[in-house]
């Protein structure tokens, strides 16, 4: 009942102008980033795939509240599925996302049966174990996946049959926007479902969701499935635009460095999670542009700033900022 | 906006075609490696190496000024290595491609080159099969087998008639380990037992015990410079495997940068490489001279060397072709030159440098470790890119 009673509340909170003006706003952003960096297509690009996989990190994270350090492992399943279908069956870039994301979806599923038994520290610990041990598996079947070497031979095929990736990469960019916006709107939809706010539930406090008779498990690993699955289709994309999948995809600075991004960001805000990694992604691509050697202690400096002064992440700063008044 | 943006475009390639048959301009080098993080020896080495270059022999070649662009791609990141490629060959319209540590991120940028038609050097990254990816792949480094093989055919006629392998389980490793069998056994030496080691373990007692009662007289190594070498060597000693009469050949395993870490315990290893910090010659004595010069805290190592040369060969083909990418991987075929490591060659097959390989021991030379030449095998080409 308790449950009804919240959606009926946060209804309202999805319509109107809250509803459309941010996705119309990301849309304008795009087209202005495409306008305005025309030379840097391929590095936002990479920002783009960076946000989806930052997203499906945020359902677990954000929404339901598990810390893993290990969501590389669906993205690099994701990335090798993709570029494996693409070598050896299709090179429909569509068709590609769909297997990376059921590649995502089914090791979600298997490490997730496990995975979302334990809690803290130990689930901590059991995800960075799943994604080393996808890694060597990844580096010892040299002849599927090539190895230290990555996978090579990826061709794709033109998106929907009419877009061939070009040189500059500007199909390569709008083919990623297009996936980021579908997901995005997909996730509104999910995390103002009942599925959604039985999640946040579950993050605020797990012992009243048991009472009112919620299946904690079963809705962890449903989460954890669906959060895979997207993280499945940031690796298939990476995989189809940089056409070469190494091992580096399972690697755990990235399962980390999604974390910063997205507490950088704000978790548990979808909108959070694209600031994030942009913010990340930008300020490190000018600093390593200005000193290659020592630009991690302008994001160390950053990330330590943003989680003092700024612990709901760098979205709830205009709400800080009014408060101020 | 698109057709805009695509005007924008097609107009400064045209301009970039008009200044291309001008006389002097300025001609950009982007330089792709790592900078940053636990892997940034590479890029500093480059960038050392590329600044004793331009020291030497000025910016300007052939009425052209030269530049770099150096861009972080943080360790082994083929999509970071593919997307600074882009922007380097979008945005800077840089004419070369230079650097490349890691293989994957070398094997990212091939698409890109073979439609842009500019020539990349690679510094270092050395997988046979990258050169097949693209035409326009030229390499001052070596490959694994080009010093693998030199280094099974010389134990072989040193005495060694019973070997064990003991390679890191990675592809490089792999490699190493089929080169060496493949060369060990055509000479009619027996490998009596191929031991692969988990790449991430320091913990090598074990795999040393295994060696020592194989019954072998020689064990050829395959480690990564750095803690694993470390490791494995301390163990070496420890297990008393030199005393036991078991000699040690390998390859990189003693790179300057990482000997003087290694400490006493290394003296005496052998291994086959294509360069020495302390090789013999007039050209070598200048580079290190002028090195230790601009940075006294640094030490060559062979990632210095093949930069040194890459830059070498980036001038030649500015010289021969100007900004004409295929032009200039035509000029690069057959180029030879004398470098700070003997003679080179680029192999028109494989562009790749054919260079004599040297077997070198560690010794003490004064308060530093070095490798020290006592043999060598003359001009070796890739001997992997026809397998």
């Amino acid at each position: 009942m308790s449950a009804n009673s919240t959606i009926a509340a946060a209804r309202p909170q999805i319509r109107g102008a809250a509803t459309f003006l941010p996705p119309i706003i990301l849309l304008a952003g795009a087209f202005v980033a495409f306008w305005l960096f025309p030379y840097d297509l391929g590095f936002m690009t990479r920002i783009l795939i960076m946000m989806v996989f930052v997203l499906s990190f945020d359902l677990i994270l954000g929404y339901a509240g598990i810390a893993t350090l290990g969501h590389a492992a669906m993205y690099g399943c994701g990335a090798y599925a993709a570029g494996l279908f693409a070598i050896h069956v299709s090179a429909d870039p569509l068709l590609g996302l769909a297997i990376g994301a059921a590649a995502g979806a089914l090791i979600a599923l298997v490490s997730g049966l496990l995975l979302m038994r334990a809690h803290g520290l130990s689930l901590l610990m059991l995800s960075i174990a799943v994604t080393m041990v996808l890694q060597e598996t990844a580096s010892k079947a040299r002849g599927i996946t090539g190895g230290a070497d990555g996978l090579t031979g990826i061709s794709m095929g033109p998106v929907l049959g009419i877009f061939e990736f070009d040189f500059i990469g500007k199909t390569a960019f709008w083919y990623a926007f297009c996936v980021l916006f579908v997901i995005l709107l997909v996730l509104r939809v999910v995390v103002a479902s009942p599925f959604g706010l039985a999640l946040r539930g579950i993050k605020d406090s797990p012992s009243r969701m048991r009472a009112i008779g919620t299946p904690l498990y079963r809705r962890k690993v449903a989460a954890y499935v669906l959060g895979g699955a997207i993280a499945g289709i940031a690796g298939a994309l990476t995989a189809q635009i940089t056409s070469l999948v190494s091992i580096e995809a399972f690697n755990f600075a990235l399962s980390a460095e999604v974390m910063v991004m997205l507490v950088l960001g704000g978790a548990g805000r979808l909108y959070g999670a694209l600031i994030g990694t942009l913010v990340f992604m930008t300020v490190h691509h000018i600093a390593a542009g200005i000193d290659p050697f020592n630009w991690l202690f302008v994001i160390g400096f950053m990330v330590l700033a943003v989680v003092f002064f700024l612990p709901e992440g760098l979205i709830s700063l205009p709400k800080r900022l009014m408060r101020l008044d | 906006m698109k057709r805009l943006c695509a005007s924008l475009l097609v107009g400064s390639i045209a301009l970039a075609a008009f200044c291309s048959t001008a006389v002097a301009e300025t001609i950009k080098v982007g330089v792709i490696a790592t900078f940053s993080g636990p892997n940034a020896i590479w890029g500093k080495q480059f960038q050392e190496a590329i600044q004793v270059y331009v020291a030497q022999h000025g910016k300007e070649v052939a009425g052209n000024t030269v530049e770099f662009v150096y861009k972080d791609v943080g360790g082994p990141n083929p999509d970071a290595s593919k997307a600074a490629a882009q922007e380097l060959l979008i945005r800077e319209g840089v004419k070369y491609l230079a650097g490349f540590d890691f293989t994957p991120n070398a094997l990212a940028v091939a698409p890109l080159i073979t439609q842009a038609k500019v020539p990349a050097v690679i510094f270092n990254s050395a997988t046979s099969a990258i050169n097949k990816q693209s035409e326009f792949f030229v390499r001052t480094s070596f490959t694994l087998w080009q010093v693998t093989v030199p280094a099974a055919h010389w134990a072989a006629s040193n005495g060694a008639k019973k070997i064990v392998t003991a390679v890191s389980d990675y592809n490089p490793g792999v490699d190493a380990e089929n080169a060496f069998v493949s060369a060990f056994e055509e000479k009619g030496g027996t490998v009596v037992e191929k031991i692969r080691m988990p790449l991430q373990t320091t913990d090598f007692a074990p795999f040393l015990q295994r060696i020592k009662s194989s019954g072998a007289d020689t064990v050829f190594a395959f480690l990564p410079a750095g803690p694993a070498t470390f490791a494995f060597t301390k163990a070496y000693n420890e297990n008393g495997l030199k005393q036991a009469g078991i000699n040690f050949i390998g390859t990189g395993e003693t790179d300057e940068s990482t000997l003087d870490a290694l400490g006493d315990q290394a003296i005496g290893l052998t291994t086959a490489q294509h360069y020495s910090a302390v090789h013999d010659s007039e050209l070598n004595k200048a580079f290190r001279a002028k090195h230790a010069e601009m940075f006294p805290k640094s030490t060559l190592n062979p990632a210095s060397v093949g930069a040194y040369d890459g830059v070498h060969l980036i001038y030649k083909l500015i010289e021969a072709a100007g900004t004409d990418g295929s032009e200039a991987i035509e000029a690069a075929k057959g180029l030879s030159w004398e470098s700070p490591r003997g003679p080179v060659s680029i192999d028109p097959a494989s562009r790749h440098v054919i260079q004599n390989v040297y077997i070198r021991r560690v010794e003490r030379d004064g308060s530093r470790l070095v490798n020290r030449e006592f043999d060598v095998i003359e001009s070796v080409p890739d001997l992997g890119f026809s397998r």
